[in-house]
């Protein structure tokens, strides 16, 4: 059996399929540089990954999570591990403040996505999506998945740690890819892997209590675990996915109404006009969280119902549907 | 004897079917898209013409995922009878019962006018005693005929081309192709001849005094086929 350590786990592979983590006691910050062994990290941080990968299952979201196997280690579907990794922010701090020296605590109106490359070696730098996709480290479609999915997350965690009364501030998530294709979200989902403020008085409960030396670490990522298990009803909501699907007669069809509409368009003097093929464009609103399940549903749509092969192709992009759940918020505040 | 001719919401050809075969002594019954169960009683459907479902998505298009055009296929192996008119042949398409598309005319244009066909001498029993030179009514705005190149060779070889548009003296030329469709394709026929598919309308040109009676033909095969 083939054991992979990392800074804070051990992934021991069990089959095909299978995966055993478990999570040591380590603590590490600044790429490896400050590092210590804190008693019981390992415990509260596997418990509070298997918590929130047991709620994110339950809103139907993807993950690698199968089971737990005891308080520091889980059972998971083996995956590959994409190379980049996702960044969601609501609120400013940490290397969001460095990189370009706002100042901490700034909300964001809409949250900002960002992509790394997992590259210790290059301190694990801020990738463009473009980038990412050019250097092959992700296909198109997993980028675009990839943000859908994290700011569907993003909406379900807000809830969440709203009714303990925590502020989501940011976190990372990873996502790792079955040998059938599906994505999944990996790793650990912890307060190793994202900052949470406590909400009346801004107190950091989160990692940077170790990287900035406040003290009492292992107290407040128990008190953040506690919180979690002491919620008595998840709440029940649906997240949304929304696709827009453009439907092109293809290139080797006529098309007699972009001819009209070009010809129009010269006699009105827009001779810069090339061409022009007029299409048609679905919205489609299912309720459902982002996944390759959905992508391959609308793929299965556009391809049988949407459009006819002979004469047309297709294209879509998935995000997540927020516009409903934002007037939510506005509500509860 | 039981002929059904489907009324999708937006169909409104199916009185001048019901009326044309009425002419010949046969009540026709409307069938809906909901009626599956239905479907095994009746021994040739007739799919009217109009504009199914608003033609939304494509003309034929919603038509083709309702519950009787599932059925459709297993009416058709069965070998009985289908005709399509107009939207009845776009849906036909559209459920791939027959091959190829009917996309925009090039004109971009609605037209609605006598034309002229020729009849082309394949095997279908409902072709049989056509005259060569038919002059029917089309009214459509996507009734261009359009196949892959292959599936177009496709058809040629199978000889399953059973309308084709043509000048008054029977000649296919591009003068006398109103929409732009493909080698001329006005109807086409499944291989085994028991659907026959075509954009004009055979019910509009049933009288003499509407202009012409040469559509009548088709029906009186129809009929005649199911009686044997």
């Amino acid at each position: 059996m083939v054991t992979y350590s990392g800074k804070a786990k051990d992934v021991k592979v069990l089959n095909d399929k299978e995966v055993q983590i478990s999570f040591r006691d380590s603590i590490s910050a600044f790429d490896g540089i400050k590092k210590e062994e804190l008693p019981d990290k390992g415990i509260t941080s596997c418990l509070t990954s298997v918590k929130l990968f047991e709620i994110l299952d339950g809103y139907g979201f993807a993950t690698h999570y199968i089971s737990k196997i005891d308080e520091t280690q889980m059972l998971c579907k083996k995956v590959t591990i994409l190379p980049v990794e996702v960044v969601c922010r609501n609120i400013s701090a940490g290397s969001f403040c460095r990189r370009y020296g706002y100042e901490e605590g700034i909300r964001f109106e809409k949250p900002l996505i960002e992509f790394f490359v997992k590259d210790d070696e290059h301190h694990d730098p801020l990738i463009t999506e473009s980038v990412a996709v050019q250097m092959k480290l992700v296909t198109e479609n997993e980028a675009i998945l990839m943000e859908a999915i994290t700011r569907a997350v993003n909406e379900v965690l807000i809830k969440i740690f709203d009714l303990i009364s925590l502020q989501l501030v940011d976190f990372k998530l990873e996502f790792g890819k079955t040998t059938a294709g599906q994505l999944l979200l990996a790793d650990e989902i912890s307060a190793d892997t994202m900052r949470l403020w406590e909400k009346k008085t801004g107190e950091k409960k989160d990692k940077d209590r170790y990287r900035q030396d406040l003290g009492d670490v292992i107290v407040h990522y128990k008190d953040i675990l506690a919180r979690l298990n002491a919620i008595q009803k998840i709440p029940k909501y649906m997240p949304l996915s929304t696709v827009q699907v453009i439907i092109r007669l293809r290139k080797s069809v006529l098309d007699p109404a972009g001819e009209v509409i070009f010809r129009s368009l010269s006699r009105k003097g827009f001779n810069s006009v090339e061409s022009t093929r007029l299409g048609k464009s679905a919205e489609i609103v299912f309720n459902a969280v982002p996944s390759s399940e959905l992508q391959s549903e609308i793929e299965e749509i556009s391809a049988k119902i949407l459009s006819n092969p002979l004469i047309e192709d297709f294209e879509f992009k998935i995000q997540h549907h927020s516009e409903k759940n934002e007037k939510e918020y506005v509500e509860e505040e | 004897m039981r002929i059904g001719i489907t009324k999708f919401p937006g169909t409104n050809n199916e009185q001048d079917v019901l009326r044309a075969l009425s002419c010949l002594d046969v009540k026709g019954e409307l069938i809906y898209p909901w009626d599956v169960k239905k479907l095994e009683n009746f021994d040739a459907l007739v799919l009217a013409g109009g504009f199914s479902y608003g033609d939304y998505l494509r003309p034929g298009g919603i038509a083709a995922q309702s519950p009787i055009a599932e059925a459709l296929m297993d009416f058709e192996k069965s070998g009985k009878y289908i005709i399509g008119i107009c939207n009845g042949f776009q849906i036909l398409c559209e459920t791939k019962i027959l091959p190829g598309v009917l996309t925009t005319n090039l004109s971009t244009k609605f037209i609605c006018k006598w034309v002229n066909i020729k009849t082309e001498n394949i095997q279908s029993p409902l072709l049989q005693n056509l005259e060569q030179i038919i002059k029917i009514p089309i009214a459509h705005y996507e009734g261009r005929y359009y196949h892959d190149s292959t599936g177009i060779k496709k058809i040629l070889t199978d000889n399953t081309v059973a309308f084709r548009y043509c000048n008054e003296h029977g000649e296919i030329t591009p003068e006398s192709n109103p929409n732009g469709s493909l080698e001329n394709i006005a109807g086409i026929a499944n291989t085994r001849g028991n659907v026959l598919g075509m954009m004009p309308h055979p019910e509009r040109a049933n009288f003499d005094y509407l202009g012409s009676d040469t559509g009548k033909q088709i029906f009186a095969n129809l009929i005649e086929e199911i009686k044997c």
